[in-house]
């Protein structure tokens, strides 16, 4: 007897019910039997080359060696990061492993997606780290995560160009740092900026940010009151840090409408406050021209003052939302607790190993000493340095609303649309005003 | 020549039958009836879930406090949202608020120019089907290619400044420049839209019998004066319906400017759409995101309320 064939009306009927089916069906999450193991998937901003095979260097690792959890990585830019936790989660698709930046905690706190560490994995936590990081993943004395990354701001400064400007070395003085940029500056006869002599970065919130909070802190200032639930910029110290910056753009030494980013690597950029993470990106971006680039500590407003700068980080945690939140853990605790010895013959964790392999700085100062004493690049030192002096980024939960307002500010103190005194008031009031509602 | 306005007379409509015959009709009518409400559930359905249920939960949404992903965390708040949008500090109403409504009232006035212009000169060309094809293709391209490819024309080194500094004049920092921003950003929707509305313009610059023109032409009307007292006139119908759409899609803005500059700088090109999206899913403070998107459903409706009103005023007028 022969079957019969498929008709138009099964057809009509097979094709939507199938991409209905596809549709709805999440990934294949596994149950942990013999045969079917447990897929966890992991959610970064390690999206782009060196990064990504970074971290799919462990990863694969893991899967090499355990049968029964799998883990599977996602990845989107940094820029993307936080919308797409978000998304995500309101789509029940949220990944079981999280990567968020440490400023976004008290919000995805507050929203309940991430889960706290349970008590072991805590207690490690408190005693592996710095103080820095271990505040960064904690939210209201609760730790949610493992720190990945400790980020702190310094001075990027190109060698040859301070060389033919005559100077011997990066400047240490606010004074010096406005001499070094006038004296950098270069335009061509339409005004547009062949040489910039201090780059200010309009990329996005996090760098436009977080170069003016690393001169804010070297200046003795502070963003958010010790309360936590005001902003403090409105200060003498704030004062002083955006009439530097208004100084720097108005006399033509900065000019914000270049992307930093790209003009720092083709040498058109004398002088930049930016993070560890860019040596990183530097190094294969300028090639030989990298034995320019220099980093020195944030210059601070006068001789001798004690310095400081800004601290940022990351952290791995699990979502609430994971149905394996116990396998997720022990992949956590594989990959940043346990030691391994590395190339250079030390011993590491497998994430602080990966950090330094992509020139990044690791949030365990022991191990990124250890790391950095066999070969490491030695840009990296005066990020690490800094770790000891270096003020952690607020984690409460409006944080984010109150960088997007500051750096709103900041943009419009640049382009003239606001004096100084102004971008202080409105700051004081809009993140007094819209932040003090998250709480 | 028949009059097909002229009601029925009575006489005309149908004597009442028998009584089996009647119910028989009346069951007749109520299975029609019915099969139609068969035929129209899925689109009820459809509606319900994707339109009344979505608007309901914004609605409970703008007047709580809400952070996202777990329903049992809603909390009754009032209208705190709502004051929140504008108390001191916001700014929501300055300038997020006046930027949505000064770029979509630039983009209609760009659009709209451009496009009578485009129109009425491809009606006099050889070719017209091809330079309608190559106006109508930023339509088709997709919104995030064109605000890129922008962008990088709008750059200081991009070719906007190039031209301008082959001219002799020095570079504008389009994009980065707060006084510049929101217009270039207007210049690149407007163009994008021009497609749309010089095929809309275009059909009705067709249905303009030929002979109003041959007669303007026989009293010695110039091009001008043909234009001023007859095409627009008689093309004012198409006119409005292309001021209407293009002042909805231009409240509603929103793809382009996060290309293009993501609300900056500073706060800049910062519209409503991109407002709402960032509260809810940055900040999670959905709250607040519903509240904005229902005073921004205020302002559309109160738009193009007024826009009808001068539609039937228009149309009866002419």
């Amino acid at each position: 007897m022969t079957r019969p064939a498929l008709g138009r009306r099964h057809f009509a009927l097979a094709l939507p019910s199938a991409l209905l089916a596809a549709g709805c069906a999440g990934p294949h999450r596994g149950t942990g039997r013999p045969g079917d193991p447990v897929v966890l998937t992991l959610l970064s901003h390690y999206a782009s080359g060196t990064l990504h095979r970074a971290l799919q260097g462990p990863v694969d690792e893991w899967n090499a060696t355990h049968d029964r959890v799998k883990v599977r990585t996602k990845a989107v830019e940094f820029t993307d990061l936080l919308t797409t936790v978000m998304v995500r989660q309101a789509a029940g698709q949220g990944a079981d492993i999280l990567h968020p930046y440490c400023l976004w905690n008290g919000q995805l706190v507050r929203a309940g997606v991430l889960r706290p560490a349970p008590p072991e994995h805590a207690e490690h936590i408190r005693s592996g780290y710095g103080e820095a990081a271990v505040g960064a993943v904690t939210v209201d004395g609760t730790v949610y995560g493992y720190p990945t990354e400790a980020q702190t701001y310094a001075l990027y400064y190109n060698r040859r160009l301070l060389r033919e400007a005559g100077l011997d070395g990066p400047p240490r003085t606010w004074p010096e740092l406005e001499e070094a940029a006038r004296r950098t500056t270069r335009r061509d006869r339409y005004g547009n900026p062949l040489i910039q002599g201090f780059g200010l970065s309009a990329h996005d919130d996090a760098t436009t940010v977080g170069q003016t909070l690393a001169l804010l802190h070297a200046a003795g200032g502070r963003f958010v009151a010790p309360d936590g639930r005001s902003t403090a910029i409105d200060s003498p110290a704030g004062r002083a840090v955006l009439a530097l910056e208004h100084r720097l753009v108005a006399r033509g030494a900065s000019a914000p409408a270049v992307d930093v980013y790209q003009a720092f690597p083709s040498g058109q950029v004398a002088m930049v406050v930016g993070a560890g993470w860019w040596t990183g990106s530097l190094r294969p971006l300028m090639g030989g021209d990298y034995r320019d680039v220099g980093v020195a500590p944030v210059p601070v407003p006068e001789p001798h003052a004690r310095p400081a700068t800004l601290a940022t980080g990351f952290m791995l945690g699990v979502n609430t939302a994971s149905r394996h939140p116990r396998e997720a853990w022990e992949f956590l605790r594989w990959l940043n607790a346990d030691r391994v010895s590395t190339l250079r013959g030390s011993t590491a964790t497998r994430m602080s190993a990966l950090q330094v392999s992509v020139g990044s700085l690791t949030a365990r100062a022991d191990d990124m000493r250890a790391l950095l004493g066999t070969g490491g690049d030695p840009n990296l030192r005066p990020f690490l340095d800094a770790l000891a002096y270096a003020v952690p980024e607020p984690n409460v939960p409006g944080a984010a609303r109150a960088k997007a307002l500051l750096r709103e500010n900041i943009e419009a103190l640049w382009t003239g649309r606001r004096s100084v005194d102004e971008a202080l008031r409105t700051t004081r009031r809009q993140v007094d005003q819209e932040v003090s509602r998250a709480w | 020549m028949v009059n097909v306005l002229t009601p029925r007379t009575p006489e005309r409509l149908p004597t009442p039958g028998p009584a089996p015959a009647r119910d028989g009709r009346r069951r007749a009518r109520r299975r029609q009836t019915a099969v139609a409400y068969l035929f129209l559930a899925p689109a009820l359905l459809f509606f319900a879930v994707f339109l009344v249920l979505p608007l309901g939960f914004a609605l409970l949404l703008s007047v709580s406090h809400w952070t996202g992903f777990d329903l049992g965390a809603v909390e009754p708040a009032g209208l705190d949202n709502f004051g929140a949008l504008f108390a001191d500090g916001s700014t929501f109403l300055v300038p997020v608020l006046t930027n949505t409504l000064l770029f979509a009232l630039g983009t209609v006035v760009l659009a709209v120019t451009g496009s009578v212009l485009v129109a009425t000169c491809v009606e006099r060309l050889r070719f017209q089907g091809l330079w309608r094809t190559l106006y109508f293709l930023p339509i088709v391209t997709t919104v995030v290619a064109v605000g890129n490819v922008w962008k990088y024309m709008y750059e200081p080194g991009g070719l906007a400044n190039g031209v301008l500094n082959a001219l002799g004049i020095g570079s504008v920092a389009f994009l980065q420049d707060p006084d510049t921003a929101l217009p270039s950003v207007v210049v690149v929707q407007a163009w994008a839209s021009l497609g749309s509305a010089i095929l809309v313009l275009t059909a009705g610059l067709k249905s303009i019998p030929a002979s109003y023109h041959e007669a303007a032409a026989l009293d010695g009307a110039g091009p001008g004066t043909v234009f001023r007292r007859i095409t627009l006139p008689l093309l004012r119908p198409s006119l409005l319906f292309v001021c209407v759409t293009q002042f909805l899609t231009g409240l509603q803005s929103f793809a382009l400017i996060t290309v293009m500059t993501r609300g900056g700088p500073g706060d800049a090109t910062d519209v409503a759409a991109l407002e709402m999206y960032r509260r809810a899913f940055d900040y999670g403070d959905w709250g607040t995101a519903s509240a904005a998107a229902f005073v921004l459903f205020a302002v559309v409706l109160l738009v193009t309320l007024a826009q009808l009103w001068i539609f039937r005023r228009a149309g009866e007028d002419a």
